[in-house]
């Protein structure tokens, strides 16, 4: 992985760690083959919050709305942490090279 | 996480995109703001600034024993909606937040535009979401359930566990007593109401006939059916945001 990866990788599992709130969660391996809805169990509500959370610490350069509005909520719930992660670095990459 | 506070509750809010002000409100006891979240919002928010936000007692939003009364419900949106933005906005409900929309703008004529009434219960009592309490049977109250939350409650998952402490805390409340005290509106209020209307049903649900209702009393009302029962924003969520795309941008 490279260190852009790792670095959106801790700051979305330390996200995820703070929406959902309960110390069961703090023990837990999140990586990139966490999936959102088998492993974490988070309610959509919750995705709202982490949607919201990554929308602020990546701002303009990350189009969620965007994205989401191309998938449907069971698509959504059914991601992985690893596809959010690339998602956000393929957007920080090329808003850098633009 | 963003919020606006009320008399010492919180209330979740998020906004999305730029343009004219577009507030959406979701229904009572399953509903949350990530129906629209997930399922309109962001299509509208290419051209419209979308506040969404939980009801109290709902989502994220404070708990409260209190206040699931039309007007209480609607002074919480009157509070909110300046974050949508200047100028009359388009307010979208579902179910019971069609209805504090509809009573909203009856009182606040000029704050707001357009409505768009998704599935709306008359008389207000009469929310489907409340089928759920009624059923004598565990499986006629996990059916009355929108789909997508079925398996979570008959499974056991932490989001079944969650949805069902939301609902107790719901239920412990003022909520069912409150609902059953709304009166219903007036057909002479809804008449002199000079307002473009979009409703839309689904064509097997238990509000039908309220939809039918208000096409005949309001005066500039359009009603559009989609297929399905009430739990539209869920089971329609594509059907739904082409609609509201083709209203508030060409309608």
């Amino acid at each position: 992985m490279s260190t852009q990866s790792e670095h959106v990788l801790t700051t979305l599992a330390a996200m995820l760690r703070e929406v959902i709130g309960e110390s069961w969660a703090d023990d837990l391996d999140i990586g990139r083959e966490t999936s959102f809805n088998r492993d974490l169990e988070l309610e959509s509500i919750e995705f709202v919050a982490l949607a919201e959370r990554l929308q602020t610490a990546f701002g303009a350069r990350v189009d969620f709305a965007g994205w989401l509005a191309d998938r449907e909520l069971d698509q959504i719930i059914s991601l992985t942490v690893g596809e959010v992660v690339d998602f956000i670095c393929t957007c920080l990459t090329s808003s850098e090279a633009a | 996480m963003p919020h606006v506070e009320r008399s010492g509750l919180k209330l979740h809010v998020q906004v999305l995109g730029e343009g004219p002000p577009v507030a959406m409100l979701h229904g009572l006891l399953v509903g949350s703001m990530a129906s629209w979240y997930f399922g309109a919002a962001p299509r509208l928010a290419r051209r419209f600034r979308v506040l969404l936000s939980d009801l109290r007692g709902h989502g994220l939003s404070d708990p409260s024993p209190t206040g699931y009364d039309l007007a209480t419900l609607g002074a919480d949106l009157h509070e909110i909606l300046p974050l949508a933005g200047a100028g009359s906005a388009t307010l979208v409900g579902h179910s019971y937040g069609a209805l504090i929309a509809l009573r909203y703008a009856l009182a606040h004529r000029h704050r707001v535009a357009r409505l768009v009434l998704v599935d709306a219960p008359l008389p207000p009592s009469q929310v489907p979401e409340l089928d759920a309490f009624l059923a004598r049977r565990p499986e006629e109250m996990l059916s009355a359930l929108p789909d997508a939350l079925q398996s979570g409650v008959a499974d056991g998952s932490r989001q079944g566990r969650r949805l069902v402490a939301q609902l107790r805390r719901l239920v412990e409340g003022s909520l069912l007593a409150d609902l059953q005290a709304e009166p219903d509106f007036a057909d002479a209020d809804l008449a002199g109401l000079d307002l473009p209307v979009l409703l839309v049903y689904g064509d097997r649900s238990g509000c039908r006939a309220a939809g039918e209702r208000l096409a005949r009393v309001l005066p500039r009302a359009r009603l559009h059916f989609l297929p399905g029962g009430h739990f539209l924003p869920t089971e329609q969520a594509a059907a739904l945001a082409d609609l509201l795309d083709q209203e508030l941008v060409h309608g």
